[in-house]
């Protein structure tokens, strides 16, 4: 395993600088992002959200590494995305990044254990550690007794449950999370937001969320608005009431 | 690291039973195809032991030692001399484990006329010894009517049945063979008709006759000298070696090249060891053509299993996995799948072999009359020899498509863009 990142302690956790993202061409072209520039600090704890179509779930996945962007750049921990090689971003992802991806995307034939512990698996982490930490938090966010079951054996929400638990398990830096209460009640988003939020006020994780959930966006801290691929409000919060440019006219 | 490899092993295996069917209907056309070409190879071998058997028991040996010039210049002048063969015959006896050795003999051989009131015929004659060659020479057990030399015999010889024929013999009919001597001139040998052989060969039933070896020797003035000196062997597995290691002690003892040549059978009879090898060689080439049609059937496999795993691909990916690794998931379940298929079939293979024709084909109605091989003779119940050789082999050539067959999958897996595959369905 390589050593963790090297960006030192002073640069943000992630920042883009004029990030465009166009699909197609010509007349037909899609600006999913537009000249979007964000600094988010390590240790935040910031909901993205925006109508549907307004360029969030392309926006995480261009800080992830997992697009390149058409113009403009990406910094994770002071490092420039676009400027490493395949492997050095499959590194990246690895060592400080943990993904929620908008369809929980568990890998089928693997157990809820060993979808949750996938990563760390990668990182190298023993498995007896390993085990150790899974069983804690899927106690801690209800799947205490599911560990052997396969994704196509969990209801949807458990299924979320336990992709979540794959991206926060062993504290990476940052972690991207598309959507990551779509599927629960309030109790079960409540119990993830709670294990969320004690990683970040505990070991400075960094999160970002995609989120319509106003529950998500009232433990946030800061709120970004995207409309059609650019920022449209960009905003810290102080008390637990959300202010209303956050809701979406026509959606929940 | 390891337990990256034995994730990666153990998700190959379960995407393997996840698409059991489709695994199951490759590696069933695997194991039928990879079965019955070893069942085929193994008849071939069957046959080609058999061949060498018998060639080399009417022939040369496993080893012959023969004077170098002897084969192109027929001359009595190019023989073995008694010393030199006294030599030979101690030096297999010294290389050689008695267990591994059969027989040795020395022999006259020399071309020339067959003569009887009727007519006259070339021939090749053999001076053997009756005593030593008893239990292995391929004609004691094909002789059809009367026997067999035996010690003691002077006058008697035995001929195949078309040299009877041609020169109208019978038990008990007198010939008389003419060839030239060791002093230069044409020397003849009366000889009593005591047995009449019958191999299947055309050449040798036609023009084959066999004397005691001290008749030959006394008729042609040859005193304890011979024209060969042949070793049988119990098995062909160590004739090359021991071969090298008579000619070696040989050499040692002052006997170089120039005065006896010891030559392994395929080198004293490169025909037929030709025609085995075209053979074989025949059989690889079949072999290598279907098994390179099975390999579309698992690129196919495979690559489907990639494609419509193409989400899962992309997850893993964005997780963090090398492409590297995406792509040696997909290689070792192809190879998983090749050579868990290629071992049933081989499997399938040896139990056809040696369990279903464990007591031998009959092939007789491939061949109609004439059962000859580059001159070897052919029983026509073939017993199935699989050998270590072709078990290898198979092994490395199905290894091998299985890792051909695995690679464009697998370099597919690789290419695949982690935001790209999770928008799609697969
Ligand atoms: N591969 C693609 N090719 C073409 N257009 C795309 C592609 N991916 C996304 N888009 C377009 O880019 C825009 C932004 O999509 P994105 O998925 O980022 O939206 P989102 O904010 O995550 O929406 P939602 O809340 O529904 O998840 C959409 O108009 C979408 O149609
Ligand atoms: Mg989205």
């Amino acid at each position: 395993m390589k050593p963790q990142g090297n960006g030192s302690a002073s640069s943000p956790a992630v920042e883009t600088h004029e990030l465009w993202k166009t699909f197609g061409e010509g007349d037909t072209a899609v600006h999913a992002v537009q000249n979007v520039s964000v600094t988010i600090g390590t240790g935040e704890f910031v909901a993205l959200c925006g109508p549907s179509g307004s360029g969030k779930t392309t926006l995480v996945n261009l800080i992830g590494g997992l697009t390149d962007p058409t113009r403009g750049q990406v910094r994770v921990d002071g490092r420039e995305v676009g400027g490493m090689s395949e492997r050095e971003r499959a590194q990246l992802r690895l060592d400080r990044i943990g993904f929620v991806f908008q369809a929980y995307n568990l890998l089928p034939v693997l157990t809820a254990l060993e979808n949750a512990e996938f990563p760390l698996m990668l990182r190298g982490v023993p498995r007896d550690e390993r085990r150790a930490e899974v069983s804690k938090l899927f106690e801690h966010i209800g799947l205490g007794g599911l560990e052997d079951r396969r994704p196509g054996a969990l209801s949807g929400g458990q299924q979320q449950r336990v992709a979540v638990a794959r991206a926060v398990l062993g504290a990476p830096a940052l972690v991207l999370a598309d959507e990551p209460t779509a599927n629960l009640d309030t109790q079960a988003s409540d119990a993830l937001l709670e294990v969320m939020e004690v990683l970040n006020r505990e070991r400075g994780v960094t999160f970002i969320f995609c989120t319509h959930d106003p529950r998500v966006m009232r433990r946030a801290r800061r709120i970004i608005r995207l409309v059609d691929g650019h920022v449209e409000r960009d905003a810290e919060k102080e008390s637990g009431e959300l202010p209303s440019w956050v809701l979406d006219p026509v959606e929940t | 690291m390891i337990e990256r490899l034995m994730l990666i092993v153990r998700m190959a295996l379960r995407n393997l039973r996840r698409q059991l069917r489709r695994s199951l209907l490759t590696a069933s056309a695997m194991v039928l195809g990879i079965g019955l070409l070893m069942f085929i190879r193994a008849l071939e071998g069957g046959a080609h032991l058999m061949y060498v058997e018998t060639a080399t028991r009417m022939g040369t040996g496993h080893i012959a030692m023969e004077h170098p010039d002897y084969m192109g210049s027929q001359d009595l002048a190019d023989r073995i001399a008694a010393a030199d063969l006294e030599r030979a015959f101690r030096a297999v006896e010294e290389t050689a484990r008695p267990e591994e050795l059969l027989a040795v003999f020395p022999q006259v051989n020399v071309g020339g006329l067959a003569q009887s009131a009727s007519s006259s015929i070339p021939v090749r004659i053999g001076g053997v010894d009756p005593e030593l060659e008893r239990d292995v020479s391929f004609l004691a057990d094909r002789v059809v009517e009367g026997r067999y030399l035996q010690p003691g015999d002077r006058l008697e010889g035995i001929v195949g049945v078309g040299v009877a024929e041609r020169l109208r013999l019978e038990l008990g009919s007198r010939l008389v063979l003419m060839a030239a001597g060791a002093g230069g001139d044409l020397e003849s040998q009366l000889v009593l008709v005591t047995g009449i052989f019958r191999t299947g060969v055309p050449e040798v039933d036609r023009g084959v006759v066999q004397l005691p070896i001290s008749t030959a020797r006394e008729w042609l003035g040859l005193g304890d000298d011979a024209t060969s000196m042949s070793v049988i062997l119990a098995s062909d597995d160590r004739t090359g070696s021991i071969a090298d290691a008579v000619r070696e002690r040989l050499r040692d003892e002052g006997v170089d090249a120039d005065r006896i040549a010891v030559r392994p059978w395929w080198e004293a009879m490169p025909d037929l060891h030709a025609g085995l090898r075209a053979d074989a060689v025949q059989t690889y080439v079949m072999l290598v053509i279907l098994l390179g049609i099975v390999a579309l059937a698992v690129v196919n496999s495979v690559l489907m299993a990639v494609l419509n795993r193409t989400r899962e691909f992309g997850v893993m990916r964005a997780l963090g996995l090398n492409r590297a690794s995406v792509g040696a998931m997909v290689m070792v379940e192809g190879v998983i799948l090749t050579f868990a298929s290629g071992l049933l079939g081989m499997l399938l293979g040896l139990v056809i072999s040696m369990g279903l024709f464990r007591d031998g084909v009959d092939i007789s109605w491939l061949f109609g009359g004439d059962l000859a091989f580059a001159g070897a003779i052919v029983d026509p119940v073939i017993t199935p020899a699989v050998l270590t050789v072709d078990v290898v082999a198979i092994l490395s050539i199905v290894m091998t498509i299985g890792i051909l067959a695995s690679l464009y999958p697998a370099w597919h897996a690789t290419r695949i863009e982690p935001a790209e595959a999770m928008k799609t369905d697969a």
